[in-house]
């Protein structure tokens, strides 16, 4: 194992010890034992297949989220609507469910639901790169309030045409079985999104570092001038880059939507977007490791739960054990760039000698 | 006064992160001496500059004052101590005035504006410098702002006063009036160390000189006791060869005209033209030299060639074919390669690899394609040709681009634009800031490029170099070409005055 690798691995794993062990103070603030909470957190991740397969059910939106930010940061562009895109995406799910249901064989329909979230959410991402191309609008401020758009647009739909046929609550109809995304594993609730989740990060992953056009966005991100006088159209990139991160971001909706809650309603996944972001932050935007550290949000979500259940903590601290192990991972990069750094001096010295 | 120097270096090391800046630098410096720092790019000289002026903490080493050991941590101890530094590029806010640059920092509370601009307008006086306090520093040239930048140094009292490459951006005119206010204010006790590389300007100016080489001294020499041979050897380690002058074969003037300008001017609404009337041609086989001082349309002037910028009137053809419209990819596909002036942002993506860099222009390609996904391999395999072509100093095609010096980052453009560019190439300022090496080097291509017929428009202040290689030059002053010549009728007073401003026949052109 090289020197790289081990600093990556060691450093990471401190950064999250150190993350739960400024936690655990918190918790000691709060009255209650933080070996107790701990232990309950951890045991209960593994105490039945149903909680462990729950870990890959929570990390899948987030998944996609995470993509859907580091896919334009990697274009040197802020997306931070994903929140807004993710609700575009479960409403065009929903719509299309609702309406292709009993129409046709449940996989058809779902291909066919699959691909309308994606150019839907793509569209609705694409109009932020639009209009930077064309107006040099700020697409940080775009994105941000576009999310404000389509929460408005769901909450209108969710009231209107998209109600419930007994019209009492702000939600639609539940989907049929036919177009429910399938479970893999028996008495869970894990389905295949999540497979669809890996292959989608793998599939970025490629666009980014094997393509042409990944090759562009990566060069327009990190030096537009250049790019520019190289014939390449950073403006049409912009529009690219938002129509695929809007669809990666729809995808969670997808998923969302007819793979675990199987209808909309009202104030639905709130912080899909804010949670995305910090786990591409996390990964350092690198779509290999969006997936582990997607993986690791969900467990800390799923075990949160439980403890917040069973010793009275409130099930918030874990938002703030989230926070502190992004505080350190983010740290940990600065401390890998010391150790490289140095390494490098021992080796000139050595040279030297 | 010999046996304490009025500041001493001992034994400063300096480490960046992967190199040796500074390794045991040691020297001093005397009351009313011109020092010459002398080296090439990369040597260390600014690193040192910049260690004594407190910019960089030195690893291990001390900084002695008359004989004292100083701690200088930040510009503001070494400011206490009477050091001034003026950087390569200005320190200056450009919508200030010159009075509201020269106090900053040095002011506190109420700033009686009156006096100040009164002291300094004395100050400037005092040493002969034509400048006006009241005005706006982004109104005046390169070389009063450079001025400007002398007198604060002036107005902090200043004793020793270290100038990072100053002649780089000055007419030759220029450059000889900063010499006499170098000499005189020297002849008050004070001192100067200049950096520089250029071997001409460390004859006339210095009283001593100091080479570096890789990080170390190699060599502190009296400028009596020396000569120009003596320090290009210390400063490269080895003599020499200079590159071949372009032979003088009029005969390229028979070639067929491969790029031709046909009145072609870039005037934004109701401002000062960039460009203005500009007809030429190049022909096959052919170095076409544009002197001038920078800033006076030559970026424009390659940007309406490669496309990056459309004439407000006017045409540009290629080969017969009018490219005025063409869009920079189509250009690109033309045939015309651009080595450009700023190479940190306009060739080359810093943070990218050597390969990634290499097909910068060919993304839309199939060049590089392998069942439709990037064929890395073949990549690396071309680049690692170039590397070994170019004799570029790198680790390999995985290497990121930052990670090189000026020069090797200069002869991977150079690889990728020699390549690119089948029927013309644009070198602006190919040079400026490598190594003698490096500079022979991007010689060499440029003559085997011309012998295989292709054009070549070279862009530079270097009027030596444009003198090298040039079959024809042109002068451009503000926008306006103020002849073309063949380099057997231009002399370097002739070419100072044209860059100036002056038609050598008539007197000064510049009406506005």
């Amino acid at each position: 194992m090289n020197a790289k690798m081990r600093d990556l691995l060691v450093t990471n794993f401190l950064a999250i010890f150190l993350g739960l062990t400024a936690s655990a103070l918190m918790i000691l603030f709060l009255g209650k034992n933080p070996n107790d909470a701990f232990g309950i957190l951890f045991s209960s991740m593994f105490r039945d297949k149903y909680t462990f397969a729950e870990i890959f059910v929570k990390a899948t939106p987030l998944i996609f989220a995470a993509l859907s930010f580091a896919f334009t940061f990697k274009a040197n562009l802020y997306n931070i609507g994903a929140q807004g895109q993710f609700y575009i995406g479960a409403l065009i799910a929903t719509a299309s469910s609702l309406f292709l249901q009993g129409r046709m064989p449940g996989p058809l329909a779902l291909v066919i639901i699959f691909m309308l979230t994606l150019i839907g959410g793509g569209i609705w991402g694409s109009f932020i790169g639009f209009v930077k191309a064309k107006y040099n609008a700020n697409e940080f401020l775009v994105s941000m309030m576009s999310t404000y758009v389509a929460l408005a647009i769901m909450n209108y739909l969710l009231r209107t045409v998209l109600m419930e046929t007994k019209h009492e609550y702000p939600q639609t109809n539940a989907l049929d079985t036919q177009v429910w995304l399938p479970s893999f594993i028996q008495g869970t609730r894990l389905h295949i999104g999540f497979i669809l989740a890996v292959a989608v990060a793998i599939g970025v992953w490629i666009l980014l570092y094997k393509t042409t056009l990944g090759y562009r966005i990566r060069v327009v991100g990190y030096n537009s001038d250049a790019a520019r006088m190289s014939g390449i159209d950073a403006n049409r990139l912009y529009v690219v880059a938002f129509f695929i991160s809007g669809a990666l971001a729809a995808m969670a909706g997808f998923t969302e939507v007819n793979g675990v809650q199987h209808m909309l309603l009202q104030g639905f996944n709130p912080d899909i977007g804010a949670a995305g972001l910090g786990i591409a932050i996390l990964a350092n935007a690198n779509p290999i490791g969006i997936i582990f550290a997607a993986i690791l949000f969900g467990a800390l979500n799923v075990g949160g739960t439980i403890m917040g259940q069973m010793s009275g903590i409130p099930s918030s601290i874990i938002e703030l054990m989230q926070g502190f192990v992004m505080v350190f991972v983010i740290l940990s990069y600065f401390v890998r760039s010391e150790l490289e750094t140095r390494r490098a001096k021992r080796m000139l010295a050595v040279e030297n000698d | 006064m010999m046996n304490t120097p009025f500041f001493e270096l001992r034994n400063i090391t300096k480490y960046f992160s992967k190199v040796v800046a500074n390794k045991d630098v040691s020297f001093s410096i005397e009351k009313g001496e011109v020092l010459a720092l002398l080296g090439e790019n990369g040597a260390g000289k600014s690193t040192t500059m910049k260690i004594l002026y407190g910019l960089y903490r030195a690893d291990s080493g001390e900084i002695i004052m008359e004989g004292v050991e100083r701690k200088i941590n930040s510009p503001k101890d070494a400011m206490a101590l009477g050091i001034s530094m003026i950087q390569q590029h200005f320190s200056l806010v450009p919508a200030h005035t010159v009075t509201e640059n020269i106090i900053l920092g040095n002011v506190h509370g109420r700033i009686d504006r009156k006096g100040c601009e009164r002291e300094i307008g004395e100050l400037a006086r005092t040493y002969g410098f034509d400048i006006d306090p009241k005005a706006l520093v982004k109104d005046l040239s390169v070389g009063v702002q450079q001025k400007v930048e002398i007198l604060k140094a002036l107005y902090l009292k200043a004793r020793l006063l270290i100038m990072d490459e100053p002649t780089a951006v000055l007419t030759p005119q220029e450059s000889e009036n900063l010499m006499q206010f170098v000499h005189e204010f020297t002849a008050h006790g004070n001192s100067v160390i200049i950096i520089t590389h250029k071997l001409k300007e460390v004859m006339a100016v210095a009283d001593r000189i100091v080479v570096m080489r890789n990080g170390e001294v190699h060599g502190d020499l009296k400028c009596s006791d020396t000569d120009e041979k003596e320090l290009s050897r210390l400063m490269i380690g080895r003599d020499l060869i200079p590159s071949k002058r372009a032979e003088d074969d009029e005969s390229a003037d028979n070639h067929e005209v491969r790029l031709e300008f046909d009145n072609t001017s870039v005037v934004e609404r109701d401002q000062v033209p960039r460009l203005k009337d500009i007809s030429f041609s190049i022909h096959r086989g052919e170095i076409f030299g544009i002197a001038g001082v920078s800033g006076n349309g030559q970026q424009e002037l390659c940007e309406v060639i490669c496309g990056a910028l459309s004439p407000s009137s006017g045409r540009i053809l290629l080969d017969g074919e009018d490219i005025t419209r063409l869009t920079i990819r189509e250009r690109i596909d033309r045939g015309i390669g651009y080595v450009p002036a700023d190479r940190h942002k306009d060739g080359l993506v810093m943070d990218m690899s050597l390969a990634e860099n290499m097909m910068l222009k060919a993304s839309y390609g199939k060049k590089w394609m392998h069942h439709g996904l990037l064929d890395t391999n073949a990549l690396n395999n071309y680049t690692n040709t170039l590397i070994k072509e170019y004799e570029i100093k790198a680790p390999g095609p995985e290497a990121i681009a930052k990670g090189l010096s000026g020069g090797n980052q200069q002869k991977v453009i150079v690889a990728r634009e020699v390549d690119n560019g089948s029927k013309l190439i644009i070198f602006d300022q190919p040079t400026r800031g490598l190594d003698l090496g490096a500079i022979d080097y991007v010689h060499k291509t440029i003559f085997a490029e011309r012998a295989k017929g292709k054009s070549i428009l070279l862009i530079s202040t270097d009027l030596s170099e444009i003198f090298t290689l040039s079959n024809r030059i042109a002068v451009l002053y503000k926008g306006v070409i103020q002849g073309i010549f063949k380099r057997s009728e231009l002399t370097t007073e002739k070419i100072g005055l044209l860059m100036a401003g002056y038609d050598v026949n008539k007197g000064c052109t510049d009406e506005r």
